[in-house]
């Protein structure tokens, strides 16, 4: 056994873990080994003295006051979520008009209520864009610049009907976005609120590729 | 286009194994069902009992009480979030405990870190450890020596040393190879000694 080996398998040695052969190997190169004996002494009276630390110490202050808050807020609203957590989630609920409706609708009516209607690609704010970083979607900002600048091209063919259904879509999402990622601010671990945030991306890039890809209607 | 599917709504990974139940919660089982009913004066009871051990692994593992004192409320509104999902299968101090691991080890994506995080390790630890009984100047020193490893390290050696984890369990919770956590609790080792015999 070489002293490598010893030291990776050390705490195999004091669990007992290794096989009886593998413990004797062990045994022996301690016998011979100063410096791995050396290390054994230190390893084993550091364990020694960790395990002995206390299992419990007092927090400087009581911590119940501010948990209590929390768990009351909580209540408040029926379920376990906040009532802006609700609202972020109705928000979402609330994308009703279709593009694709927008789109047949308009076909027949072009050009007859809605004036021109433009592209405008509105930047999401810091902390729509904070909260996709911290879920781990560090591209929300490049997929939604890249079909938007899709969409750009494709305007034209698009009746104003179609284009102001989902513009008006869009920013229905945004602003969605923005409430949710609000709430996250505040409860940063809360599952239900980044299924949330996972939804809107989902409908936004939907919608955003959907319409990229309606044939020209003008 | 699915680029949805790994979103991460599982936040932090389950503990594999947890060792060592609190014998004391077995005559607490009505408090934790009252709790889960929506009793807070029940769940009160239920933190008066757990938040010493709660405490003592923020601390130990975040290395910064004003850290550790929000990671452990974090992980008592958590586990009031989740007590419907508690089924008793273990102790609930085990239970909690593994909640607590998890919130500790989450605490990156949260909001909390680049507030608390400004405070660096003072010399108030060993004040905070002192006020205790527990306190015997062998661990002050150990706490003390502890709570300057770089964050890594100190997480593996309190997960593994402390808790009693075995590298498995670490490698799991942690989300890094066995063979990191076993090179992170050598590194940790050898600067714990190093500070203690200087
Ligand atoms: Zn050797």
């Amino acid at each position: 056994m070489k002293c490598l080996d010893f030291t990776s398998r050390i705490d195999e040695y004091l669990d007992d873990q290794l096989r009886p052969e593998n413990a004797e190997a062990f045994r022996n190169h301690l016998a011979r080994c100063p410096t791995c004996a050396e290390e054994a002494d230190a390893v084993e009276g550091l364990r020694r003295r960790a395990a002995r630390l206390p299992q419990s110490l007092d927090p400087p202050q009581d911590l119940w006051p501010e948990i209590a808050t929390r768990i009351a807020a909580e209540r408040v609203v029926r379920g376990r979520f906040g009532r802006r957590a609700l609202m972020a989630a109705a928000a979402v609920a609330l994308i009703a008009g279709s593009v694709v409706t927008a789109y047949l609708v308009g076909r027949s009516q072009v050009g007859t209520t809605v004036e021109n209607r433009q592209i405008i690609e509105n930047d999401p704010s810091e902390i729509v864009l904070a909260s996709f970083q911290e879920l781990g979607v560090a591209d929300y900002l490049v997929t939604r610049s890249g079909l938007f600048g899709a969409l750009e091209v494709r305007s034209g063919d698009l009746s104003p009907e179609t284009l102001e259904v989902l513009m008006t879509n869009l920013k229905v999402i945004d602003d969605a976005m923005e409430k949710i990622a609000e709430a996250l601010e505040e409860e940063p671990d809360n599952e239900f609120l980044m299924k949330q945030l996972a939804a809107a991306y989902r409908r936004q890039i939907n919608l955003l590729e959907t319409a990229v890809q309606l044939p020209a209607e003008v | 286009m699915e680029t949805i599917a790994t979103f991460p709504t599982d936040v932090a990974p389950p503990v594999a194994v947890m060792t060592e139940a609190n014998s004391s919660d077995r005559g607490k089982s009505g408090l934790v069902e009252r709790a889960a009913a929506g009793d807070v004066e029940a769940f009160e009871e239920l933190y008066r009992a757990n938040v010493g051990r709660v405490y003592a692994l923020c601390l130990r593992m975040a290395g910064d009480p004003t850290l550790a004192e929000e990671l452990a409320q974090e992980a008592f509104v958590r586990a009031w979030q989740k007590l419907g999902s508690f089924r008793g299968a273990s102790a609930f101090s085990t239970w909690l405990h593994r909640v607590t691991v998890n919130v500790v080890l989450g605490h990156r994506r949260s909001t909390i870190r680049r507030e608390a995080r400004v405070r660096p390790l003072g010399d108030d630890l060993p004040r905070d450890v002192a006020g205790r009984e527990a306190g015997t100047a062998e661990s002050i020193d150990l706490e003390r020596a502890i709570s300057s490893l770089p964050d890594g390290a100190r997480k593996v050696f309190v997960l593994h040393d402390v808790e009693g984890f075995r590298h498995q369990e670490v490698s799991h919770v942690m989300g890094i190879a066995v063979g990191t956590s076993k090179a992170q609790l050598h590194r940790a080792r050898k600067l714990l000694r190093k500070a203690l015999t200087s």
